[in-house]
Order: structure tokens, then sequence, then C-alpha cells
């Protein structure tokens, strides 16, 4: 079985924005995944200040563009609150990530809060029976063939570990039952949103091919086709290329698998925290 | 035999690198001094035509690297981003390192002969674009950079000594520089950056001998003076028009032309009804005094970041059947533009990239808007990206077959409208802007008709560049990606003839020099400087 890693919805992110600072903060303690801060936050502040400051590159709604997608419960360069402040004050030398030091007195802590806040979900009832999802995944869904979980199982799609604090349930299910509607992304620091997993079909002098978009340069092309294999091609070679944009090698389980069998499987997913 | 050997290198190390003064005459006759590059854009014209042709389509596949060197990541924020065109006198290379800094090599081995790092503070403000430099000027005995924090400093070309320095703008209010300056005869040219912390833009000249300031030109105008009428209010004072990018000058006519950058705030026009002259434009000022003598506006009343801060490239050629001095610039806003640089009265305005803003532009050169492309407080996607169909990197102009080529940028964002207030030092933008679906982007290098705009070829690129290109008298245009690759195309049909991954973005232009005859071309990708040649 294979899960798409789907964005945050654009639509959570908008009742975010207009919830208070109080019940988002209630919501993040009863996920037990902040930590008291150790000064006062504004997370209005930090947002309007998120927005001119970080949004360019960023994204309006911290889903990234010509810097890296904010939607995740880890950043690479800032494990904790104090670093995450050191980060948007200081910059990170040697990458394109300028430091804000215009911010003065607690701004900075107001935007760590905000950028926070992005990377993380609201708790959400579960519609099924996540043991029994789990028994579905490891058996008839054979999702391991094509994902990596907790170091188990094959690197074709994405690696499902922690699914459940960057997936809500409405993404889950579709990625399940319809996985071309949503395409997983990533972040291309100069291209913004693209992709990340893009079916490609070539056609060389050594035959057809087809698999996922691993790179590509002007003059080059990577794929890892549904073995594993990785091919690298010099598009001057290629007798035909295309993109498949609107395709995902991923099969849909609307057919194969009951409507509890697939809310099994998304309440399984969303426990992966 | 291994004393013959020793005596021999002794000899070279003597003798080389050689240090060379730049006069006035030097930088009049850049353009066809094939084995130095004495100035960014490689002359006045600002052409960035290198005319050696050793290097052809024929041979251009055996290019090998011959020398490279590492940046020194000092100053504040190490290694960053590095966007410098460096410069060559004789046997010695000058290039600037972010954010500030300036390094001299021996042209034939590579190795360093000085290196400067000013004393620039880790609190200096940078607002609305990274720490970086983009190279320097030289005139006479000196080494001149404009620095993150708002100064200029003369360097002895020959240790790296400082001269002179002085502060040309407050760098708490927002203002840096990061262009290389343009030496004039006797007068060094620096622009400000600082739109996006609402100050009010400026050129400057200063006297390169002592760094007396000689002349200051704003670029938005003050109550009563002309252009005053495009803005209401106090809104002047804040009301941008930065000058970030090098000019270029025609001796004969003895104009300097230099563009602008976009209105403050930048996405909320609201805030500053009016064509906000003269901001996202290009003035000929007098270079002894600063006097406008006539401007062109190509974006009234700006409201997507669309400076015209691109290098405006000084073309003399038949323009419907008539001999004319042209200046032709590919703007960030998606048109290609020729305006008679004797007069400023436009000629051409070409759609070179997609665009959903214009119908086209009108007969006086004024956009024809199409209604509703404005940002609004919902987001409206408008092509091209704040980032523009083009941006700083420079095009290059080859005189001999009349062609332009220009790095393309291809994508399109959501544009944002929001209230601000103006706070000295702080961002004051009125909004934000997403980059659409980057699926959907990608770049390319073009080939225009220099004289009509229309497109002889594109060579495509993955994605929407930042570098730029240079073209040669070997029949070559060199560019770069930002997956790495220093390549050569074909000036005739932009056929791909070879390529290098140089491992890192690459995010400046391609220069061209020779070293004892032999042909060099170089580029920086990532944090090294890449030498390529035959031989």
């Amino acid at each position: 079985m294979c899960i798409p890693l789907l964005t945050q919805s654009d639509s959570s992110s908008l009742k975010r924005r207009k919830r208070g600072k109080f019940d988002l903060w209630i919501s993040l303690c009863l996920l037990g995944i902040w930590a008291a801060p150790a000064q006062a936050q504004n997370l209005e502040s930090g947002e309007q200040l998120y927005r001119t400051l970080c949004a360019r590159c960023h994204g309006m709604l911290g889903e990234g563009g010509e810097g890296p997608s904010l939607k995740r419960a880890q950043l690479l360069h800032a494990p904790d609150d104090d670093s995450l402040v050191s980060v948007i004050v200081g910059g990170i030398p040697g990458t394109g990530m300028p430091g804000s030091r215009q911010l003065r007195g607690g701004d900075g802590v107001d935007v760590a809060a905000y950028v926070r806040s992005l990377g993380q979900l609201p708790p959400e009832t579960m519609p099924g029976d996540p043991n029994a999802g789990e028994r579905i995944y490891r058996n008839e869904g054979n999702c391991a063939s094509c994902h990596i979980l907790d170091g188990e199982g094959t690197g074709i799609g994405p690696e499902l570990s922690q699914v459940g604090q960057r997936r809500n349930l409405a993404y889950l299910r579709r990625a399940l039952t319809d996985p071309a509607a949503e395409q997983p992304r990533l972040v291309d620091r100069y291209r913004g949103s693209l992709n990340a997993f893009l079916t490609v079909r070539i056609v060389s002098e050594y035959g057809s091919f087809e698999g996922m978009r691993v790179n590509e340069d002007a003059f080059s092309v990577q794929m890892r086709d549904l073995a594993g294999t990785i091919y690298s091609f010099d598009k001057a070679d290629l007798i035909s290329y295309e993109k498949a944009l609107g395709h995902s090698l991923m099969p849909g389980y609307a057919a194969t698998l009951s409507t509890q069998q697939v809310d099994d499987v998304v309440s399984y997913l969303m426990s992966l925290r | 035999m291994r004393l013959t050997t020793i005596t021999l290198v002794s000899a070279i190390l003597i003798t080389s690198p050689v240090y060379s003064d730049v006069p006035y005459t030097a930088l009049l006759a850049d353009e066809n001094n094939g084995a130095d590059w004495l100035s960014y854009s490689g002359g006045y014209k600002s052409e960035r035509f290198s005319p050696l042709n050793q290097i052809t389509p024929l041979n251009v596949d055996q290019l090998k690297v011959m020398w490279a060197y590492q940046m020194q990541a000092t100053g504040i924020s190490g290694a960053g981003l590095q966007e410098s065109t460096p410069v060559v006198a004789g046997d010695v290379m000058y290039l600037t390192e972010s954010p500030s800094s300036v390094t001299a090599l021996d042209t034939r081995t590579g190795r360093m002969l000085w290196h400067f790092v000013p004393d620039i503070s880790n609190e200096v403000l940078n607002i609305g674009f990274p720490r970086i430099n983009r190279g320097v000027a030289l005139l006479d005995d000196k080494v001149y950079v404009a620095t993150l924090d708002a100064r200029l400093f003369a360097l002895d070309a020959n240790t790296g000594a400082v001269r002179w320095q002085t502060t040309v703008a407050d760098n708490s209010l927002g203002f840096s520089l990061t262009l290389a300056p343009l030496a004039l005869d006797g007068k060094i040219i620096v622009g400000v950056s600082g739109a996006e912390a609402g100050v009010r833009a400026f050129i400057d000249a200063y006297d390169a001998d002592s760094g007396e300031q000689i002349w200051r030109t704003y670029t938005v105008p003050a109550p009563g003076e002309p252009g005053s009428e495009t803005w209401q209010g106090d809104d002047w004072q804040t009301g941008g028009g930065s000058t970030w990018l090098t000019g270029s000058f025609d001796p004969e006519l003895d104009l300097l032309y230099w563009t602008t950058g976009n209105p403050a705030p930048d996405w909320n026009g609201d805030l500053r009804p009016g064509d906000n002259l003269f901001t996202c434009s290009v003035l000929a000022l007098d270079p002894d005094t600063g006097e406008m003598r006539w401007h062109f506006q190509y974006t009234p009343h700006d409201t997507h970041d669309w400076d015209a801060n691109q290098i405006p490239v000084l073309v003399d050629g038949e323009f419907q059947g008539r001999e004319r001095k042209l200046l032709a610039l590919a703007n960030r806003n998606a048109f290609y533009y020729l305006l008679d640089r004797e007069t400023g009265e436009y000629l051409l305005g070409e759609e070179y990239s997609y665009q959903t803003w214009a119908e086209g532009i009108d007969d006086s050169g004024r956009p024809i808007v199409i209604p509703g492309s404005d940002p609004t407080r919902e987001g409206n996607l408008v092509w091209p990206s704040l980032q523009g169909a083009t941006n700083w990197f420079s095009p290059s102009y080859n005189p001999n077959t009349e062609q332009f080529f220009v790095a393309n940028r291809r994508m399109g964002a959501i544009y944002f409208k929001a209230d601000v207030e103006y706070r000295p030092g702080q961002p004051f933008l009125g909004g934000g802007e997403q980059a659409l679906d980057g699926d959907q982007a990608s770049g390319a290098v073009l080939a225009l008709d220099g004289m009509t705009g229309a497109q002889q070829w594109e060579f495509e690129l993955q994605t929407p560049p930042w570098s730029g290109v240079m073209a040669t008298g070997g029949g070559l245009v060199f560019g770069s990606s930002n997956e790495g690759q220093f390549f050569a195309l074909d000036a005739s049909d932009g056929s791909p003839l070879w390529n290098f991954n140089t491992g890192a973005h690459i995010r400046t232009n391609p220069m061209g020099f020779a070293v004892d005859d032999n042909q060099r071309v170089a580029i920086i990708g990532g944090q090294t400087l890449f030498v390529f040649g035959l031989e």
C-alpha cells in the first residue's frame, strides 16, 4: 500500500488564523507537544510578523516556497524553541535564510510561537480501530511493500513514521481511496512546492521506463521504478519524456478495502505520532 | 636538471602576477578588450559580451577547469550566497565574497594575493534581500567596494589596504549597498537598496580620490520638484525607488543610465496613489551634476515589486530603417523595451515571457493594465511572480549579430495586500506573495532579436534561474542553472554544447578574460569560483 504524504489543508490553516491565542494553546497542551514557554507569546503578533518577514519565502500558510515548508513537527535547524528564535533573528549562515535582526523585544518569541503552531495538528477523533488498521497495513494492504514505517518496509513511497503528526483524517482517507487527487509535495528551493513523487514515463533506445522522478535538471533526469531501481538518463538521448502530473503510481484502495477497513487503516496512521 | 626547473618556477613567481592600473581610458575601451574584464558588465555599454573567439562550438566540449577558488567565509554570516561578478585587470582578478569582502587572485594560478574584510556589525539590517555583494569597481590604482552596512570603501589595488571610506546612508533605516559601483572619470557612482524598509532612495557620485560626495539625485521627488505631482501627501518620504544595480554610461552623449526599483510599500498601492515617479524607471543623468535629463517609467504605480533594476544595455543599430543609439532592457514585468537613449523616446515594448497583468504597451510606452491584476486581501494570481520574468542577473548582447540573450524566470504568484504602517528600520511591505505550484514553474535562456524583441530560440531550464548569461565572439552563450550546471549554448540556435556540474546552485553572472592569450570563462557555483579554459 502506498500513502502519499499530503499537505495540511488550507482551510484548517485559515481557521487557525481566526482562532484565539487561548484555544490554540489549549489544543497544543492537549497534544502534549508544547513545552511551557520561557516567555509569554502573542500568536497574533507572531502571525503578523510572519506574514511580513517570512511568508515571502516560506509561504503565507507556511507551506514553503523558496524556503522550506514549516508545516512540520520537527524543524531541521530548530530542534527547540530557543534555537528557533535564534534562527529567526540570526538567520542560517550559508543558506538563503536571512536573520531578522530588526525584531525587538519579544517579537522573535512571537514569530517562533506562530511558526511552531504551523507544524502542529489538532487532535481528531479516530473513525475506526487502529489495531485492526495495523493488521490490514501488514497483511492484505501489503503497505510495507512500498513504505517504510519505523525502519521496516521498502522505500518506494513516502516514509510513514509519525505520519499522524503531519496529516489529518480527511487527507489520509483521500490518500488511501484516491491517491491521484492530491499528490505528495516537497519544497524545492527554487520552484516552491513540487510533486514529490511525480510519475515519469521515459522511452530511450534501451526501452520504456515508468517510475517516480528522483531528480532532474536541464540536461538529465533520474527516476526510480517500482522495483526500486534507479536510472539516470541524458535528456538529449531520450526518444520521449512524459511528466504525468495528475497520475499516482499508488493504487487506490476504495475498491479493494471496505469503508470500515479504510477507516481502520486511517486510524492506525493517525496513531503514528 | 632539478636546478633548472626551480629557476624556471622562480622566474614565473617573480614576474607574475602583474598588477595593472586601470585608467579611465582603459574603461572606455573595456568592451573591445577581451583580455581584461574591467567593470561589472564588461564595459560601459553593459553588453556582458566577451569578444574572445578561441573557444568555439567546435572545441567547447574540451573545456576543463584550470583552477578553482574556495570562498573564505569570513566576516558576518560566514559563507552566504555568492552573487559576485569577478573583474580582471592585467594578471589580477578581484571579486567580492558575501557579505562585503574583497579578494584579489592571481589569474594564472588562482592563488590569493590579498583579502579585505570590512568591519560590519552582525546587527546590520538587510530588509528584503540576502546578505550579498555583486562586485567591485576599478579605477586607476584603487578597488571600490560598497558594503551591506551602506558604506563605500576605496582599497589599494595592490595590497587591499583602505585608502578611504565614507558612509553613504544610515543602515539603521534600512539603507544598504550590494551593487558593484560604477567608475567614471574621477567619480564613483553607487545606488542603494532599502525600498522594503520604506527609504527614499537616491544615486550618489563620490570623488574617486577623496571620497567626498559630488552629487546626490533622489529617485522620489520632494514636493514641488518634477514628478512630485505623482505622489500624494507625505507618501514620497517613504516612497522607495531603490537603485541597487549597476548602471551604464555613454561617454559620447555624456549620459549616465541608472534603473530604479519599486515604490514602497510594495504591494499595497492604496497607500501611495499615483504613478509614483521615478520608481520602476530608467533615468538618464548628467554624470557631472546628477541632473536628470530624461526618464522613462516602465511600470507606473507598480504593485507587484517589479523593480526595473535590470541591466540597461546600450545598443547601436538600425531601428525601423534609421541608425539610432538605443537602450535595451528586458524588464522584470515580462516586456522587452527599446528606448532612444539620447532622448528617452519610447520605441518598442514586446512581451518576451508569459504574463497576465497587461494587454500590451501603448504607443507612449505605458502598459495597458488588465483590470483586477493588483494584489488583494484574499490573494490574486498573476504572472510573473514578484521575482519577475527576469531579475538582477545580467543579460548579454552580441553587437555583431544584434542578439539579446536573457535568462528568463517563468513562475506565477498569488499576491496579497495588507495594511502596514511605516516604522523606521522595519519591513514596509503592505502584503505578501505566495509562489504558484512549482510544477508549473520553469526557466529558460532566450535569444531575442535585439531590434524587434522577437524570440529566436529558447533553451529550457528546469527551474527559474538566478544567474545571468554571457555571449562570446566564438559564437557561444554561457549560462547557468540553479541545479549547478555551467553550460555553453550555440548562439545561432540555442543547442546545448557543453555543461559542467559545479555541485551547487549558481546565482551570479559568467565573465571572460585571457591568461597569456588563452581565453578563460569564469563562474561561481556555491562557494567556489571556477575558471575554465582549453589550455
